[in-house]
C-alpha cells in the first residue's frame, strides 16, 4: 500500500522533464505546476472545476488541474501549454490563435489551447459542432468564442493540408 | 485554493481499501474527484483521510457478463463508457448519456461510481441506470451485497451505502429482444445541468405495433429517480406511435410535487416532464425498432 499521510513524494514528468517533489497532500495540481515548479502559463480561473482556464494534458487526458490533487498525479506525464511552443517557434495552433484573433485578455489561452490540442490529436479534422463540444469546458468571456472556432478550425485545416502533403510525398517516393 | 488538511493514501486493492474505510470514520473513497474536490474546497464535508481508487484495476474495467450484460466497474469514467465498443453494442444509449456529460475534462475524470455515491439529484446517470434496472454491487469489509439501483438513490445526496461499505460495480442487465432504451433532458444549455430529465425502456410485442412493458423514471421532480407507475400502466397496451406515447404521458408526473428551485417552478417541471417523458418513450420505441433515429432528440 502507499504511504498514508498529509505529505507525500511525486514525481511526474512535465513537458519532457521529469521531476520530483514532496507536497502537501492538499495540494492541487495547478498549484503544484504553479507555485511548486514556477509553470505560470497555467491558468487559475474559477477553481471549481467550471472555466477550464487550467486545464492541462495528464497521461494523454486533458483535465482541469484544480481539480486534481498534486499526489494524484504522481507517476504521470503533464503537457502543459509551455510544451506547445519548440525553441520559441509558435506551434501551428497557437499561430492559428495569433492570426485569427483568438484571444482578447488572453486569460482563458493557455486552457483554449490545451483543449484544441486535446481535440484536434483525437479529431483532426472536426466539424464547427465538434470543435465547440471540444471547447465547451471552456470559457471565454472576450472573444464570444467565434474567433477561437475559426482559429482551431484554421489549424485543423494546416495540419490536414500538411499530412496531405506528406502522404503525396511518400507516395511518391514509393 | 487551500484545502482543509487532509490525509491521502492510494491502496493497491480493494481490500486494502476497504479497510481503512472500516476503520476510518472520516475516510472517503477518492475515485475521479470531480465532484469531491470541490466538496472539500467548499468544506461543506470534513475528509480525514481520501482513499484514491482511482488506479485500482479491479474497479476500472468493463465486462460483458455471462447473460449479455454488463459489468462496470466503479471507477470507469464517463468518457471510457462513451468510447467502448461494448457499452454501445448492447447499450448504446447508455454510451450516450455519458458522452453528454457537461465537458472533455469532466468526463475525463469523472466515473460512474462517483455518479451514483453522489446521488446528485441533477446527475446524468442515475435516472437511465434505473430504467435498465441495473443493480449497485457494493461491498464492505465483512461482505457484499447487491442492491437495485431503484432502491440505492435514497435522497438528496445519500444513498443505501453504509458506512465502510464501496460500490464497486454496477451490473446493467440485457436489454431484452423487442427492447429499446430513451433519454430524454430540458437542460440549461448543451450538455449542462437540466430541469428535468427522463430515461424509458420499453419491450414491443413481436409485432413491434403495441408496447409489451415499459419503465419510465423522471428525474429532478424529485430529490431521486422516481418510476412513474401510473404512466406505465397507461404506455402497456398502447400503440407504438408518437400519438398513443403523447396521450399516455398527458398524465406523467400529475401526482407528484416536483421541486421548485431557480430555473423553474414545481409546475412548470410538471408540464415539461411530459414532455420529456414522451421524447423518451418515443426514442425507446425507435431503439427497440432496431433504429436510433432521435436517440439524440431533446438534448441530454
Amino acid at each position: 500500500m502507499g504511504e498514508r499521510g498529509t505529505s507525500h513524494s511525486v514525481t511526474v514528468e512535465v513537458n519532457g522533464e521529469k521531476v520530483s517533489r514532496i507536497v502537501a497532500a492538499r495540494q492541487l495540481l495547478v498549484h503544484f505546476l504553479r507555485d511548486t515548479l514556477g509553470l505560470t502559463g497555467t491558468h487559475i480561473g474559477c477553481d471549481t472545476g467550471n472555466c477550464g482556464a487550467c486545464s492541462v494534458i495528464v497521461d494523454g487526458k486533458l483535465v482541469k488541474s484544480c481539480m486534481i490533487l498534486a499526489p494524484q498525479a504522481d507517476g504521470a506525464t503533464i503537457e502543459t501549454v509551455e510544451s506547445l511552443a519548440q525553441d520559441g517557434a509558435l506551434s501551428p495552433l497557437q499561430e492559428s490563435f495569433h492570426e485569427h484573433h483568438g484571444l482578447q485578455c488572453g486569460y482563458c489561452t493557455p486552457g483554449m489551447l490545451m483543449s484544441a490540442t486535446y481535440l484536434l490529436r483525437q479529431n483532426p479534422e472536426p466539424t464547427d459542432e465538434e470543435i465547440r463540444r471540444g471547447i465547451r469546458g471552456n470559457v471565454c468571456r472576450c472573444t464570444g468564442y467565434v474567433n477561437i472556432v475559426e482559429a482551431i478550425r484554421e489549424a485543423s485545416r494546416g495540419q490536414a493540408t500538411e499530412r496531405r502533403s506528406v502522404q503525396a510525398t511518400a507516395g511518391e517516393e514509393v | 485554493m487551500l484545502l482543509e488538511q487532509v490525509e491521502y493514501v492510494r491502496p493497491e486493492s480493494v481490500g486494502d481499501a476497504l479497510e481503512i474505510l472500516a476503520s476510518d470514520e472520516g475516510a472517503a473513497p477518492l475515485a475521479g474527484g470531480q465532484s469531491l474536490v470541490n466538496v472539500l474546497k467548499n468544506r461543506v464535508a470534513s475528509v480525514d483521510v481520501l482513499v484514491d481508487i482511482s488506479r485500482l484495476a479491479e474497479l476500472s474495467s468493463i465486462a460483458r457478463t455471462a447473460d449479455g450484460g454488463l459489468s462496470i466497474g466503479a471507477c470507469v469514467t464517463y468518457d471510457a463508457l462513451d468510447r467502448s465498443p461494448e457499452v454501445r453494442a448492447s447499450h448504446w444509449m447508455l454510451g450516450e448519456v455519458a458522452a453528454h456529460i457537461e465537458d472533455q475534462q469532466i468526463r475525463n475524470k469523472g466515473t460512474i461510481g462517483g455518479n451514483c455515491c453522489l446521488s446528485d439529484p441533477t446527475n446524468n446517470l442515475p435516472p437511465i441506470l434505473v430504467a435498465l434496472g441495473a443493480v449497485m454491487e457494493l461491498r464492505s469489509r465483512t461482505g457484499e451485497r447487491s442492491v437495485p439501483a431503484v432502491d440505492f438513490f435514497k435522497g438528496y445526496f445519500a444513498t443505501a451505502l453504509e458506512p465502510g461499505e464501496l460500490l464497486v460495480s454496477v451490473t446493467v442487465p440485457p436489454i431484452p429482444e423487442h427492447s429499446g432504451a430513451g433519454y430524454a433532458s430540458l437542460a440549461v444549455g448543451a450538455d449542462a445541468k437540466a430541469l428535468v430529465r427522463a430515461a424509458a425502456r420499453v419491450t414491443l410485442d413481436g409485432s413491434g405495433a403495441t408496447i409489451a412493458d415499459s419503465c419510465l423514471v423522471l428525474a429532478r421532480v424529485a430529490h431521486v429517480p422516481v418510476r412513474d407507475a401510473e404512466a406505465e400502466a397507461r404506455l402497456n397496451g398502447a400503440d407504438a406511435t408518437e400519438e398513443a406515447v403523447r396521450a399516455a404521458c398527458a398524465g406523467v408526473a400529475d401526482g407528484m410535487q416536483p421541486i421548485a428551485d431557480v430555473h423553474g417552478s414545481s409546475e412548470y417541471r410538471r408540464q415539461m416532464a411530459k414532455v420529456t417523458a414522451r421524447r423518451a418513450v418515443v426514442q425507446a420505441i425507435a431503439a427497440a425498432r432496431g433504429s436510433r433515429n432521435g436517440s439524440t432528440a431533446g438534448g441530454k
